[in-house]
């Protein structure tokens, strides 16, 4: 589904990703972890269209598509979802006219017709009682001023809604109490199909323990210097990233 | 003589002073006619104003004065588009170049009375307040109107009346045939305990040679009367509208005024000054622009709090683009006596391309200690990130820019309390953003 080679990419001239080499499949769940500062985030941008990021080099492809060769916006409407770490305010702007808009484009796109407002309103209540978020906020302005852990389940009630193929969560379970962390993985978990694919950007164990990922990487300055299963993710948890780093110094 | 402009216009203007005056010396008051002339000779000396003034420092009427403007004369009220808002359930009253077309107009519920030129003049109540609230000794566009101006009507709102239905005064301008200057004004007056609700519209459906508006709007609102006056221009290009309105206000009154400009009206210069005469008022101002083109608006504003306990609360919000050009002139002053003032005030923009202008002064004069006030103004860009964050749910670029300057103008227009004329806003803000090429540099 998605296929990354050799990635590269910079900001303001400065090298961020240093050759990403990254296959998802459908049905997959990917989690990528790493220190802070690692390029993870910039990962997640750099796939999802972010003007400021420059590639350097190799490709991005999902399902046969080059991704790089696309505005942010055609990006989501071939399937690619991207929670951002940090959701963005925008007064004024209402959170459920926004989600018609977008549903409506994502939608045209793939040659559905347009939901009826009746439709519209039962897929958002459906949603909306999956990651168990307030009417009140869906209401109001684009998490203007929502909580933390309020303007995350508004990421995935967005990803609920919209139902790409990719969804890439950047540091989703941040700033979640344990209560939130659940609805959030089990939202998660009922969304996930044969079809679709996840990479799940995270520091902690704790998101991992509710969403089983089928693969773990570790990026560090701008390199996946390790894979491997769910265990990698308790090793690390266990034993920091000292001992990746040194181990992979040490072996290189 | 002073730093003005002296062009064609002017000269013809003076010359046909006392031509003009000859005729009218029967039918207005000697203290008409007194005040006409002292404000002739304002105006015969300042000229027209320039950019040399202060008040005048960004906005140039230069190109505005046309040497081969007229003084218009015809009236002609046949096939006129009278500018009805769809589904607003209100009293439509038709102004045709400022001349009262009663064949167009509703009648009026009780409580409220209309007067027409001819009843204006001769009704002696009004003898002493037309042209008094306003005066003109440093404005020489305000004495210009005061010399110059034909057409004058006044709306009283009875003491403890209450008119449900909003009054919608139509100023329609007919397409005309040569280049024409019309001077007009308006006496509002707003007796105790009344409460109202006046929508201005200003429209003309299309200007083949270019017209000019002068238009005075003076407004007592007494003890603990409410209005509500809503001023929506819709004036295509061609139109040059300059407006004054002087509003006094009397103890505990409320005046809430909306001032929205989404139309392609070439230039547009509000004067709006709100003295706060006696205790306890509350003044409520919003405005909203969006200018495209060449456009030019510029919306002075004064609050003048006299005495203590007054509230005012102001916000202006503006997007510019193209090589549009917006001023704001805000002015607070709270003077000597007037402890306990609450005064807020702020003026947002977002300037979408290299080649537009924004000039935002607000001008806080605070002469009391005991007062809380405060004031903001911000120029800014398209926020990339809310941008980038709409473009990820699969929201075009072009969509995404245009709801976010929507989202930004629709905070004011939300204030607006009647909902069918909120919507009637919120039309004109869509076909503003739609229609219009937008190029944002
Ligand atoms: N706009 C920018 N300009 C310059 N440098 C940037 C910019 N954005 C990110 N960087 C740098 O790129 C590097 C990678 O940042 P990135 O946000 O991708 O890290 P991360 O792995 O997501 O970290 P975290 O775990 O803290 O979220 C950091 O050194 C960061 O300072
Ligand atoms: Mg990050």
């Amino acid at each position: 589904m998605l296929n990354i080679t050799n990635l590269h990419s910079s900001i303001e001239g400065k090298q961020i990703l240093k050759g990403i080499d990254l296959k998802v499949n459908a049905g997959e769940i990917h989690a990528i972890m790493g220190p802070n500062g690692s390029g993870k985030s910039t990962l997640a941008s750099v796939l999802a269209g972010k003007p400021e990021y420059e590639v350097t080099e190799g490709t991005a492809f999902l399902d046969g598509k080059d991704l790089l060769d696309m505005a942010p916006e055609e990006r989501a409407r071939e399937g690619l979802f991207l929670a951002f770490q940090y959701p963005v305010e925008i007064p004024g702007v209402s959170n459920i006219n926004f989600l018609k808009t977008a549903i409506t484009e994502i939608r045209s796109h793939r040659g559905l017709p347009e939901l009826t407002s009746k439709e519209f309103l039962k897929l958002l209540k459906d949603k909306q009682e999956l990651v168990e978020l307030k009417s009140s906020l869906v209401n109001r302005s684009l998490n203007e001023g929502f909580s933390g852990g309020e303007k995350k389940r508004n990421e995935i009630l967005q990803l609920a809604m919209l139902d790409p193929k990719l969804a890439i969560l950047d540091e989703t379970d941040s700033g979640l109490d344990i209560d939130a962390l659940r609805i959030v993985a089990s939202g998660v978990n009922k969304l996930r199909t044969e079809n679709n694919a996840f990479v799940i950007i995270t520091h902690y164990q704790r998101l991992l323990d509710y969403i089983i990922p089928d693969f773990v990487h570790i990026l560090y300055d701008g390199r996946i210097i390790k894979s491997g299963t769910k265990e990698l993710a308790q090793e690390l948890e266990e034993k920091g990233y000292d001992w990746i780093t040194q181990h992979e110094t040490g072996t290189v | 003589m002073k730093q003005g402009l002296y062009n064609n216009f002017y000269k013809y203007l003076v010359d046909s002073f006392d031509k003009k005056q000859a005729a009218l010396t029967y039918i207005e008051s000697a203290n008409l006619t007194e005040k006409r002339n002292e404000a002739f000779s304002i105006f015969k000396e300042l000229g027209f104003p320039t950019r040399k003034y202060e008040e005048w420092k960004f906005t140039s009427l230069a190109a505005a004065l046309k040497d081969e403007l007229q003084l218009m004369i015809e009236h002609d009220h046949s096939l006129i588009n009278t500018n009805r808002i769809h589904s607003l359930d209100a009293v439509h009253l038709v102004l045709v170049n400022g001349r009262f077309a009663p064949e167009l107009s509703d009648v009026l519920p009780e409580g409220i009375t209309f007067y027409d030129t001819q009843a204006t003049m001769a009704e002696i109540r009004f003898e002493d307040k037309i042209s008094t609230l306003a005066t003109e000794d440093d404005a020489p566009m305000l004495a210009l109107n005061t010399a110059f101006f034909t057409e004058v009507s006044v709306l009283e709102i009875a003491a403890h009346a209450i008119v449900e239905k909003p009054i919608h005064v139509s100023h329609v301008f007919t397409v005309n045939d040569i280049a024409e200057f019309v001077p007009y004004r308006m006496l509002v007056i707003a007796e105790k305990h009344s409460e109202a609700t006046i929508i201005e519209t200003f429209h003309s459906d299309s200007l083949v040679h270019p017209l000019f508006v002068s238009y005075v709007c003076e407004q007592e609102i007494h003890e603990s009367a409410i209005l509500n006056t809503h001023m929506i221009n819709t004036l295509p290009e061609n139109a040059y509208f300059v407006q004054h309105r002087e509003v006094f206000q009397y103890r505990n009154s409320v005046l809430n005024n909306s001032n929205i400009a989404l139309s392609d009206v070439t230039l547009l210069r509000n004067d709006l000054n709100f003295q706060l005469k006696d205790v306890g008022t509350e003044t409520n101002l919003i405005g909203a622009y969006i200018l495209t083109g060449d456009q030019h608006v510029d919306n002075h504003t004064l609050v003048d709090h006299q005495s203590p306990n007054c509230n005012t609360n102001e916000v202006y919000k503006g997007i510019l683009l193209d090589t549009s050009h917006a001023v704001f002139n805000g002015k607070v002053f709270v003077r000597p006596d007037a402890q306990k003032t609450n005064a807020f005030q702020q003026n947002n923009n977002l300037l979408l391309s290299d080649q537009a202008t924004v000039n935002s002064k607000p001008q806080l004069e605070i002469f009391a200690d005991d007062v809380k006030c405060s004031h903001g103004s911000t120029i800014g860009q398209m926020n990339e990130d809310a941008l980038f964050y709409l473009q990820t749910r699969g929201i075009g670029e072009e969509a995404a820019r245009k709801l976010i300057m929507q989202s930004f103008i629709f905070d004011v227009i939300s204030k607006i309390k009647i909902e069918s004329l909120q919507d009637y806003v919120s039309d004109l803000l869509n076909k503003k953003l739609n229609t219009e090429n937008l190029t944002v540099a």
